[in-house]
């Protein structure tokens, strides 16, 4: 087994909340892309042995879902969404710029592995559309130079952590929902395996 | 039973039992929907559309796919409709958007239901103009299945059957939309005893076997129904075979039996038939050495020994013979010899099974009718794999499930309890008082019971078993399937009287009692556990005649030689199974060279040494078989021949067995047979000689203490003979035990009532260096 004693007691703790062991797949999925920042074979034989079904099936719901990476990522994963809002507000735009700056096509990933380029659906920040992720933080209302600007900062200071508000600041525009939305851990949450990537802050 | 509904189809007016679907419904009543991905034998998916018909509901008329639509009274549903039509031409015209053109080198072209319901249905051409989808060609998922993705038109039934059905999906959708694929996981092959049945059941020719790819075109077939002899399931099976090679086994969906699966072996292991190394003549050993001589020498030497003596005849029947076969041997055992009838069957576990008065005995049906199954047997999954089949069904049924160890661990996965080594010690002795159990308590006691009953190694005792029924037959109401696992064993049980097995062989029959030997498709030598007794038995004997397809081990030491025609396709007769199921046993190709049918061969000795016989026909024997029986109510070739009897016609009656424990019965190992092994006929089967008899033991964590082992390999010595072989840890064994499958050349050579050493393989190379 290729986890650490830490991750398989994670693993054991997710495991508990099901009923059916296998009912922890998705949880189980998201701790090990934020062991390795995708979905390895290793892993997959790992959570195979701890849910009791063949890695094959494992295998077949990671890659069903696109947000479990199956190839490891650059050290910033930039989701920029295609989605109807986003669209209409120039999306497209942003997308053609950043593919410039990084001359990666959609899942790619640059030869430093810096940087991963994918154009996402959705990414629930219609409100603030055009919306940017950096490793699952929103940054919303970015337009076409602000986001060759956060590439630009991204590749200059090369941060190890990379914080939703704080980028917003610099680089976001016109955000939705300023007044709901008070947990700053960008798309991911404190719900047990929805763990944060490594290089973003642990919420405060 | 609930009231039925009635419905309309296509202005027919038509019935159905509630909760059917729709498509099953109008498959019943005539009416035929296409579909790809419905299966009677699988849970619906809706995957493909192909099934879409219109069906009037409060809001109008509405497109539902029949496959998961249940019947409902006073429906009223259009299969032909204009926009039926206009539905299935898109829904094909979308499958072929990606299907290569590949129908002049595929396998399934001429019987393949997308050819076919494209022709029947189809849009007649395409408006697609891009690039289709493109995967690398035929990948190997295992040793003998392909894969072609392309051709994949992703109706999940292959997946389904390994998930549901053989309950080892090693294969599934990988990906998704536009990109999904079936694939297995890097590395972890499809391997799985069941296999074959996806390429069956594949729609398209995405799925192939190495066995018969590229051999034929559907339409230079040459099929006819039959039963598979490999073992006692006796599964309805079609034969094809091309240019009068047979090419491909076939499952048939026999409700009571095989319900169209069959296990990997049974659907390979025919291509020996067409093996260059089989027997053509008949040989004479002279002088150490086998020549070919003309049967007609063999009938006048035999006759010989017959006449000149008052014949001490002795029958070592293998299980691959036809009932029909075992008759003549009794007719030639009755004229013949007035000593008593001696017939001993080639099975190591032959015991006296449960047939007495107070026995009720099952029927595979009962399987999904009971309360709960109990099985304590060989490991039915190794040795009647299409039954484990039907347990696995009738688990997912909703039946409880009680296994006790150390055989059937596979099942232990879906058994509600499995009794392991804290229940039944290491002599296969159930040491706990049985009603106490609690799990008994629950499941068993007071209800409907199906026990699957039998000798899980040849050391364990009689009365274990028959303890645990008596348990029970007393505290429930039980019938018992008797796991005699071998071939037509149920066949012979049923024609010959009062039969032995091998374990019983080697004490009886010595030069004084048997002047005579027939080994009839039989290779104890190389098999048995009794390999070494039985040789220096058949060495001291004057005559011993061997019919066999191959010489092997034991044929070697036989003076006469005889080439026998295959059960498989080349001979006519019946079969019967576990359950007391005779059916048909057919004839496709001829037997190459001078073979004969075993009852062939003995009927003509006895013309030609001049004895009168009634049964000198195929016919007359079968009649033979079954003459104790109403005519009409028995099997015989012109009632199993009627349509209604194609399935096999039940006829439970009761053997009587002699065979009786042997005295060795301080169970050192656990022996047992894997599904693959190294037999002749296996050896001679491409298909099943690449699925491996890898040499290996499984041993009990006390073993593994015990001996220091630690490098994954250890070498078995008992004097002269030496086999290495791996081992594998099964933390489910008691102290000692040892578990060697013996179905693998060598292994069987030891002799398991006396000590074996067992040596750690890396310190044995170290000796060997110094
Ligand atoms: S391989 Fe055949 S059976 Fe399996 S999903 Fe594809 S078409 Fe269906
Ligand atoms: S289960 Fe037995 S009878 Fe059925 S296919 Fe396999 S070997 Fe033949
Ligand atoms: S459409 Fe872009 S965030 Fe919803
Ligand atoms: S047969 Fe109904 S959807 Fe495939």
């Amino acid at each position: 087994m290729s986890w650490d004693d830490k991750l398989l007691k994670q693993a054991k703790k997710i495991i508990k909340l099901y009923p059916q062991k296998r009912s922890a797949l998705g949880p189980l999925l998201h701790l090990a892309q934020s062991k390795d920042g995708y979905i390895s074979d290793d892993s997959i034989t790992v959570i195979s042995e701890l849910v009791g079904i063949t890695e094959v099936q494992v295998k077949s719901v990671s890659t069903f879902y696109s947000m479990y990476k199956q190839e490891p990522t650059g050290k910033y994963l930039l989701s920029v969404c295609k989605s109807i809002s986003c669209e209409i507000n120039n999306s497209s735009e942003v997308i053609n710029k950043v593919q410039e700056f990084t001359g990666l096509n959609n899942n790619e990933t640059d030869e430093e592995e810096l940087f991963t380029f994918e154009a996402v659906e959705c990414i629930g920040a219609c409100g603030g559309a055009p919306a940017v992720q950096v490793n699952y933080e929103t940054v919303e209302g970015v337009t076409p130079e602000n986001a060759i600007n956060l590439c630009k900062w991204l590749k200059e200071t090369k941060p190890d952590v990379v914080v939703a508000d704080e980028m917003q600041e610099n680089f976001g525009g016109i955000k939705s929902f300023d007044w709901a939305i008070q947990d700053n851990s960008g798309a991911t949450s404190t719900a047990p395996g929805f763990q944060t990537l490594k290089t973003t802050k642990v919420k405060k | 039973m609930s009231e039925k509904v009635n419905l309309n189809v296509n202005g027919i007016e038509i019935e159905s039992d509630p909760n059917k679907l729709l498509i099953e419904a109008c498959e019943d009543s005539g009416i035929h929907i296409p579909r790809f991905c419905w299966h009677k034998r699988l849970d619906p998916v809706g995957m493909c559309r192909m099934c879409l018909v219109e069906v009037e509901t409060p809001r109008g008329k509405m497109l539902v796919p029949s496959c998961t639509t249940e019947v409902s009274d006073e429906m009223v549903v259009d299969t032909e409709s204009d926009v039926v039509k206009k539905a299935q031409e898109g829904v094909l015209e979308f499958l072929l958007i990606n299907h290569p053109l590949d129908c002049p080198i595929c396998d399934k072209a001429g019987e393949c239901p997308l050819q076919d319901q494209t022709m029947a249905y189809g849009p007649g051409e395409s408006r697609f103009v891009e690039e289709k989808r493109h995967f690398e060609k035929p990948i190997n998922i295992s040793e003998i299945i392909l894969l072609d993705r392309e051709r994949c038109i992703l109706c999940a039934r292959c997946t389904r059957f390994s998930d549901e059905i053989s309950g080892d999906p090693l294969i599934e959708f990988i990906q998704r939309g536009n990109k999904t694929e079936v694939n297995t996981f890097p590395n972890e092959p499809f391997k799985s005893y069941f296999s074959g049945n996806t390429v069956q059941i594949c729609p398209v020719g995405a799925l192939t076997s190495t066995s018969y790819r590229f051999k034929a075109r559907p339409w230079d077939l040459k099929s006819t129904r039959s039963t598979c002899n490999g073992c006692s399931m006796g599964c309805s099976i079609e034969l094809n075979s091309s240019q009068n090679k047979m090419l491909r086994i076939l499952g048939v969906d026999n409700d009571a039996v095989n319900q169209g699966w069959l296990c990997d072996k049974g659907r390979y292991n025919f291509e020996y038939l067409n093996s260059d190394s089989r027997l053509k003549t008949p040989l004479k050993k002279i002088d150490n050495e086998l020549v070919e001589i003309e049967i007609q020498e063999v009938y006048s030497e035999l006759s010989e020994v017959i006449k000149d003596r008052q014949t001490k005849v002795t029958f070592l029947l293998g299980s691959n013979l036809t009932n029909e076969d075992y008759v003549a041997f009794r007719e030639f055992s009755e004229i013949i010899s007035q000593s008593e009838k001696s017939f001993y069957l080639n099975d190591d576990k032959l015991h006296p099974g449960l047939f007495g008065e107070n026995v009720e005995l099952a029927k595979i049906d009962d399987l999904n009718s009971s309360d709960a199954i109990v099985v304590w047997a060989e490991d039915l999954k190794e040795k009647i794999p299409v039954l484990y089949l039907r347990i696995r069904q009738a688990v997912k049924n909703g039946v409880k499930l009680v296994v006790f160890g150390h055989t059937n661990e596979t099942l232990s996965d879906i058994a509600d309890v499995f009794y392991g080594k804290e229940t039944v010690s290491e002599n296969f002795e159930i040491v706990k008082d049985i009603s106490k159990l609690k799990e008994i308590k629950d499941l068993v006691i007071g209800k409907n019971i199906t026990a699957i009953l039998g000798k899980s190694t040849p050391h364990q005792s009689d009365t274990s078993v028959t303890k645990l029924f008596e348990f029970l037959n007393s505290n429930s109401n039980s019938k018992v399937l008797n796991a005699y696992s071998k071939g037509n064993t149920y066949g012979a049980l049923q024609t010959l009287e009062n039969v032995k097995g091998l374990n019983n062989f080697v004490n009886d029959i010595s030069e004084e009692n048997t002047d005579l030997l027939f080994i009839v498709g039989a290779d104890p030598i190389g098999r048995s556990v009794y390999s070494n007794q039985i040789k220096s038995i058949i060495e001291g004997l004057d005559t011993v005649v061997a019919l066999d397809n191959f010489n092997h081990e034991t044929s070697e030491l036989a003076n006469f030689l005889i080439p026998m025609s295959s059960t498989l396709g080349e001979k006519e007769g019946t079969f019967t199974n576990i359950e007391f199921r005779t059916s048909r046993i057919d004839k496709l190709v001829p037997s190459p060279g001078q073979t004969v049918s075993d009852w062939e061969f003995i009927t003509s000795l006895m013309n030609f040494s001049g004895l009168t016989v009634e049964t000198n026909s195929l016919e007359s024997l079968n009649k033979k078989a079954y003459e104790n029986l109403d005519y009409s109510l028995s099997p015989v070739f012109d009632n199993l021949d009627k349509p209604s009897n194609l399935d096999g016609m039940v006829n439970i009656s009761k053997p009587k067995i002699s065979s009786s424990d042997n005295n060795s019965n301080e169970a050192k190992f656990f022996i047992g047979e894997k599904l693959y092994g190294d037999s002749t006929t296996e050896r001679h089967s491409d298909s099943i000689s690449l699925l491996g008899s890898k040499k290996y033991i499984e041993v009990s964590e006390g073993v593994v203490e015990k001996y220091n082992l630690t490098s994954g390999k250890c070498t078995l010595i008992q004097d002269e003979l030496e086999v290495t072989v791996s081992y594998e840890v099964n933390k489910s064994f008691p102290n000692d035990l040892i578990y060697i499958p013996t179905n693998r050349r060598e292994l069987n050579k030891f002799d398991f009532s006396r000590e074996i050493m067992i040596i750690p393989s890396v310190v044995k190379e170290a000796l060997n260096v110094n």
